[in-house]
């Protein structure tokens, strides 16, 4: 049983891990990737208008280890 | 994807210029209910709030950069500009904006106003500080101010509990939404003409409502004096930082003992609750020896930040600024650095974003590469570790040793953060030094809700990453230095024939003429996404060093007991400029949009921390 459960701690400590640690731009393709996917199908929509949407809001920037994190779209020039 | 974002609460805006009261009202508006980005630095935080209208409809807040004209000359007056203008991918212009002013200093933000108002929004002008305003003789027609305008004019006192209730009536949707703009604002860059004409709608508008400029305050001049003087302001301003540092320590000492010893019972209970076992070695020596030593440094960060809130509120800070821009001059940084700078003492990242307030490239690039080297407020818990351990607690003169210690590792970054800016100005050219322009606010006692509403938002923070990413690295962290199991003949500790002992033996080889131990090594990977998960690698690290029975859940004894002094220094002297920190890098890469720049910051900083640790072990070694 204790062996089940770290399994499963450890499992969602690695997924937490690289998705805290990937970049905001790499994020945002990934959520993008999970609204696009999930508007052809019929199951989870008001998770997708919800949650997922304001997600996607706030995916465009920010520190990963942060907990404020509101996006900000990056810029292509800075000169 | 649009569909999905667009949401049909309507969406208000405040703006106004830096300091008048812009923020204090965006928090009496949306309470605790807000979203701090990380966006720059305190003055251009963007902030995102909700309050329900009297309907029960969520209204969506938004607090912009300040700034002081439509015309920006900086990234973040730009990004101002563009969510008013709906220019900004994913939202819309502002259903409402409500442009803030400071009574006091009325035409600053009035020409600000002007300019709103041109972009045909609904608007709802702000007079903030009418009780200050009140108190030094200004005298506004607020009705007339609000006929010539054409838009509802509304007394604020954003300090005082109901000075915002009449604004609070006046953005509820039925009072503005048959104002409300269809088509996309327009704009245009103004033209010379365009600006003269501002200038006199400005003066007319003021002479209309019978503004007259306050005289000045003595007690504020009085204080400048002192405050602004070459020699007696820089000598003030060492004194306040040193006795920042003091009571960081001093202050702290008893709530870190409450929570040292709640993390020590909860580890003892929950070691004696659970059977032998993975999961109770997870929990004990994983979860609360790792994630749990860092929450130790919450009473820490709090006085920290209430310092730094408290003098930013009370107007010290923009004369610090001021103070500083010789000096920051001198070594090739913009004064317009300050603010980035500062704010990079509580996390490089929005350190390094706030850069966007400074104009030129090349002002811009040092701030970035040097604004690491600031002490972001995840050292603090490594430092406070070592200087507890090492450093004993006892006083030179009238100052706590340790608070000493502290204030002279905070130097340190400083120092070298002017020096790498000289050496990165002897090899650029061209003219690196622009001037600062500053308003300088009036001088007034910090108020007590914004405090607390801003220390909340450094707590919130604090506790998101060490119940999220900490945790989640300690628990990987622990499972590489738990498995493989040693082999039944083993003689070391069962963590020496783990995936991280073997990473660790391998590491000490570089790290060893630094006097790295294996136990540093293995910490300092983990410690790359974040500073702070080296503390709690070092606390799993060494509780499943432990042989037998003498697991200690304190991890402060048992590095003092296994570490020499010049191990503790040297480690000292690495995290005063090691890249630590991935998201920091990630951040360099995104601002400046290169790779360059990221992998020269890595690069030098990583050779800056060897070199210092290497010096400040032999010479420690030597002494000590």
């Amino acid at each position: 049983m204790q062996n089940t459960i770290v399994i499963l701690l450890l499992v969602a400590a690695t997924l937490f891990s690289v998705w805290k640690l990937m970049p905001a731009r790499r994020r945002l393709q990934v959520l993008l990737a999970l609204d696009a996917w999930l508007a052809r199908r019929d199951f989870l929509q008001d998770w997708r208008t919800g949650a997922l949407a304001r997600r996607i809001k706030t995916a465009g920037s920010g520190c990963a280890g942060c907990a404020a994190n509101v996006g900000i779209r990056p810029h292509s020039r800075r000169r | 994807m649009d569909a999905a974002v667009a949401s049909p609460s309507p969406r208000i805006a405040l703006v106004g210029v830096p300091n008048c009261g812009k923020t204090a009202l965006f928090n009496r508006l949306t309470g605790s209910h807000q979203k701090v980005a990380n966006y720059p630095g305190v003055t251009v935080e963007r902030r995102e709030g909700e309050r329900h209208a009297a309907d029960g409809k969520a209204l969506r807040v938004l607090d912009l950069p300040g700034t002081y004209s439509m015309n920006p000359t900086t990234l973040d007056e730009a990004i101002t500009r563009d969510v008013l203008l709906g220019r900004v991918a994913g939202e819309a212009a502002p259903d409402l904006v409500v442009c803030v002013v400071d009574a006091v200093h009325l035409p600053i933000g009035l020409r600000l106003a002007l300019d709103v108002k041109r972009l045909g929004l609904a608007m709802v002008l702000a007079v903030n500080r009418m009780d200050v305003a009140k108190r030094r003789g200004v005298h506004i027609d607020l009705a007339r101010l609000s006929a010539e305008l054409g838009v509802p004019v509304i007394p604020t006192v954003a300090v005082k509990r109901g000075g915002a209730d009449a604004l609070i009536a006046a953005i509820e949707p039925t009072n503005w939404q048959a104002h409300r703009r269809v088509a996309a604002p327009a704009w245009h860059a103004p033209t010379a003409e365009d600006a003269e004409q501002t200038q006199n709608d400005l003066r007319a508008l003021l002479d209309a409502v019978g503004y007259r400029p306050p005289p000045e305050s003595r007690f504020g001049n009085n204080l400048d004096r002192v405050l602004l003087h070459p020699l007696g302001g820089m000598l003030v301003l060492a004194v306040v930082m040193f006795l920042m540092f003091q009571a960081v320590f001093s202050w702290a000492e008893a709530p870190m003992g409450w929570i040292e010893s709640g993390m020590a019972v909860l580890g003892e209970w929950v070691g004696s609750a659970l059977p032998e076992g993975p999961l109770n070695s997870l929990l004990v020596d994983g979860v609360i020896a790792g994630a749990g030593g860092v929450l130790v440094f919450l009473p820490q960060i709090i006085i920290l930040f209430f310092f730094i809130l408290a003098l930013e509120d009370s107007g010290y800070l923009p004369r610090a600024a001021y103070l500083l821009d010789r000096l920051m001059g001198s070594v090739g940084l913009s004064g317009r650095a300050f603010i980035p700078l500062l704010s990079s003492f509580a996390c490089a990242i929005p350190g390094i974003m706030a850069a966007r307030t400074i104009p030129g490239w090349r002002d811009r690039l040092t701030t970035i590469m040097v604004a690491p080297l600031m002490t972001c407020s995840a050292r603090l818990p490594v430092y406070a570790l070592l200087i507890a351990a090492f450093i004993p607690s006892e006083s030179v003169g009238v100052f706590n040793l340790q608070g000493l210690v502290m204030f002279g590792l905070y130097a340190a970054g400083i120092l070298s953060a002017l020096l790498v800016a000289w050496v990165m100005k002897l090899f650029t050219s061209g003219k690196l030094h622009s001037p600062l322009l500053l308003e300088l606010p009036d001088y007034q006692w910090p108020n007590a809700s914004n405090l607390l509403l801003g220390l909340w938002e450094r707590v919130k923070i604090f506790l998101a990453r060490v119940g999220g990413i900490i945790l989640a690295l300690t628990i990987i962290l622990w499972f590489l230095s738990s498995y493989p199991a040693p082999p039944a003949d083993a003689t070391g500790p069962a963590i020496q024939y783990s995936f991280a002992g073997r990473l660790g033996a391998a590491l000490e080889h570089v790290f060893a003429p630094i006097g790295f131990n294996w136990q540093i090594s293995i910490a300092l990977v983990p410690g790359l996404a974040a500073r702070e998960v080296a503390v709690s690698s070092l606390g799993t690290v060494y509780a499943l060093s432990a042989v037998g029975d003498d697991v200690s859940g304190q991890l402060e004894p048992l590095i003092a007991s296994s570490w020499s002094l010049a191990t503790a220094c040297s480690l000292l002297a690495w995290y005063v400029f090691a890249p630590q920190c991935l998201s920091t890098l990630a951040v360099v890469k995104r601002e400046t949009n290169s790779w360059r720049y990221p992998l020269i910051m890595a690069g030098y900083l990583f050779a800056l921390a060897y070199l210092a640790s290497f010096i400040t072990y032999r010479v420690v070694g030597a002494w000590s």
